[in-house]
């Protein structure tokens, strides 16, 4: 069943910064699937917060200017984030993704019209036996868009992490620009982590980049790190901290923030 | 008294063998000067004794107040007492300095230190060191210029009050007013009893801080002891005297140059 909600019902406040909108997944617990328009909103802040299992979420952005934060934090079995943009619209996401278990994320952005813009950012931890598959699409459907995708992630224990995910600049979407980023640090040798980045590009004039890096924590780090007595944990802990850290600035609420910090320290 | 004491080693780094047998005893109260040309293992000595991973040691022990520290992690060293100022420490981005500086005072005592008194400390200390307070609150050493990173270790020196302190290459990079402030921290401690292992290219530095001994490596050993006289003889003269006069043949830095072939007219291959 999909539920269509109006988005004044989610206001909570009226800030300078702009109107700040909580959309929480446990008031929405028997709907599969939610649609939101958001039409006209100079400056707005999404936080979507208790998503579990499996849920569905559309967003039609028209004309307007919002950053979107999720907050994952419990079981995740399916997740799909679906959003259209539409008419000079700029869609800013920060997507905090501690859930566990076998999860599989797809997010999926259609920059349907001319100089819509998307800014995704990602911080993921899988520990113990998790399975994440993330995939982060972007479809450039018009000329001149733009968007960066940027994913962070940490896998330890027996955990898997893949990273994936297509942009795509279809044919006559001239002077669009798409960069994708994934980096992962990798704990333990029986953790797996995967990165697997593409780039469909049918048109000529667009810049087009990638990066993706998996990697271990840096000997020398550890060693200095170590060498004024923090052992191999702590030590390994500050530097994943601060790996993960960034993803904080997405969120204006302080009770949240201080949820993300407690989760990441208590998961490592 | 925290005595640190070094018998016979020998170290390994990479499967060449660096250190050859090295004797050496500090004590807490002490200044020892290490002296010797570049890369005769000087700094692999440091590194043995703080105990880097890369830094395998093959024969001999390392003792601290009589405890065998050989198989012991970098840490537990660490909270023996032991220090390192590193000649180029590392950029940790995302760690930030003040919570690192933190974690590291907490390690030594038994009740965590409260928020107040650790940015005290730490406001007291970053004074003393000349260092602005907002690089304390910026990434580990991300951005740091080389003098301030230098300065980061010094401050990192005075939050953790090791026993022992080895100091490699602390003052290069330091402009002479640094140098001055980096010395008299050091004359502070010295006088507070702290024990030093300095490395160091430049009589200036050895001038300010007044070692109790001065040695000379070569070669991976230990083939000089002295006092003041002769630091200033090295400062003055070089090393070629040791060769002169001990007889030791001072071996030159293997420059490993890649086999470089210029074939004949568009082809367009060979370089190895």
């Amino acid at each position: 069943m999909c539920k269509r909600i109006e988005l004044k019902t989610l206001l909570i406040n009226n800030k300078d910064s702009g109107n700040y909108y909580v959309l929480d997944g446990n008031d929405y617990f028997n709907d599969e699937e939610i649609e939101l328009d958001i039409d006209s909103i100079d400056s707005g802040y999404l936080l979507i917060s208790n998503i579990q299992d499996e849920k569905i979420i559309n967003l039609n952005i028209n004309n307007s200017h919002i950053t979107v934060s999720l907050f994952f934090e419990k079981t995740l079995k399916q997740f799909k984030f679906n959003a259209n943009l539409r008419q000079n619209s700029f869609l800013n996401v920060y997507a905090a993704e501690f859930s566990y278990g076998k999860v599989s994320f797809d997010s999926n952005i259609n920059l349907l019209d001319e100089k819509c813009s998307t800014d995704w950012h990602l911080a993921s931890l899988s520990s113990n036996d998790d399975n994440k598959n993330i995939c982060v699409s972007i479809n450039h459907l018009s000329p001149r868009t733009t968007a960066t995708v940027n994913n962070y992630g940490v896998c330890k224990d027996f955990s898997k992490l893949v990273f994936s995910g297509d942009s795509l600049i279809k044919k006559g979407s001239t002077g669009s620009k798409t960069v994708q980023n994934a980096k992962t640090l990798v704990f333990d040798s029986h953790s797996d982590a995967i990165c697997k980045p593409i780039l469909k590009i049918d048109e000529n004039d667009i810049e087009a980049s990638h990066a993706a890096i998996v990697g271990r924590v840096n000997e020398e780090h550890m060693f200095y790190l170590t060498s004024r007595g923090l052992n191999v944990n702590q030590a390994r802990t500050l530097i994943t901290f601060g790996y993960l850290k960034p993803i904080l600035k997405g969120f204006l609420d302080e009770d949240i923030k201080k949820s993300i910090s407690n989760l990441i320290e208590t998961r490592l | 008294m925290a005595t640190l004491r070094i018998e016979n080693l020998h170290v390994t780094v990479e499967g060449k063998e660096i250190l050859k047998g090295i004797n050496l005893i500090v004590q807490k109260g002490e200044t020892v000067a290490l002296l010797g040309p570049n890369g005769h293992g000087k700094s692999t000595l440091f590194y043995a004794i703080m105990g880097h991973p890369r830094y395998l040691i093959t024969e001999g022990k390392i003792f601290y107040d009589d405890v065998d520290i050989t198989e012991y992690s970098t840490d537990q060293r660490a909270k023996f007492g032991l220090f390192l100022a590193l000649q180029n420490p590392s950029e940790v981005p995302g760690v930030i300095n003040s919570d690192f500086l933190r974690a590291a005072v907490n390690v030594r005592k038994e009740k965590p230190i409260s928020t107040y008194n650790f940015y005290k400390l730490l406001d007291t200390a970053t004074k003393e060191v000349h260092m602005p307070f907002d690089l304390a609150t910026r990434s580990l050493n991300e951005g740091f210029s080389g003098g301030e990173k230098k300065r980061n270790e010094i401050l990192q020196m005075m939050l953790l009050e090791p026993d022992i302190a080895m100091l490699d290459e602390i003052d290069s990079g330091l402009d002479v007013d640094a140098i001055q402030v980096v010395a008299d921290i050091i004359k502070k401690e010295q006088a507070k009893g702290m024990g030093f292992l300095v490395i160091s290219h430049y009589a200036r530095l050895f001038d300010l801080i007044q070692p109790t001994k001065a040695i000379v490596m070569i070669n991976g050993k230990i083939v000089l002891e002295g006092d003041k006289e002769l630091i200033k003889r090295i400062d003055t003269k070089g090393y070629e005297f040791i060769k002169t006069e001990l007889g030791i043949d001072i071996e030159k830095e293997d420059v490993n140059m890649n086999e470089v072939s210029i074939g004949s007219c568009a082809v367009k291959e060979i370089v190895k």
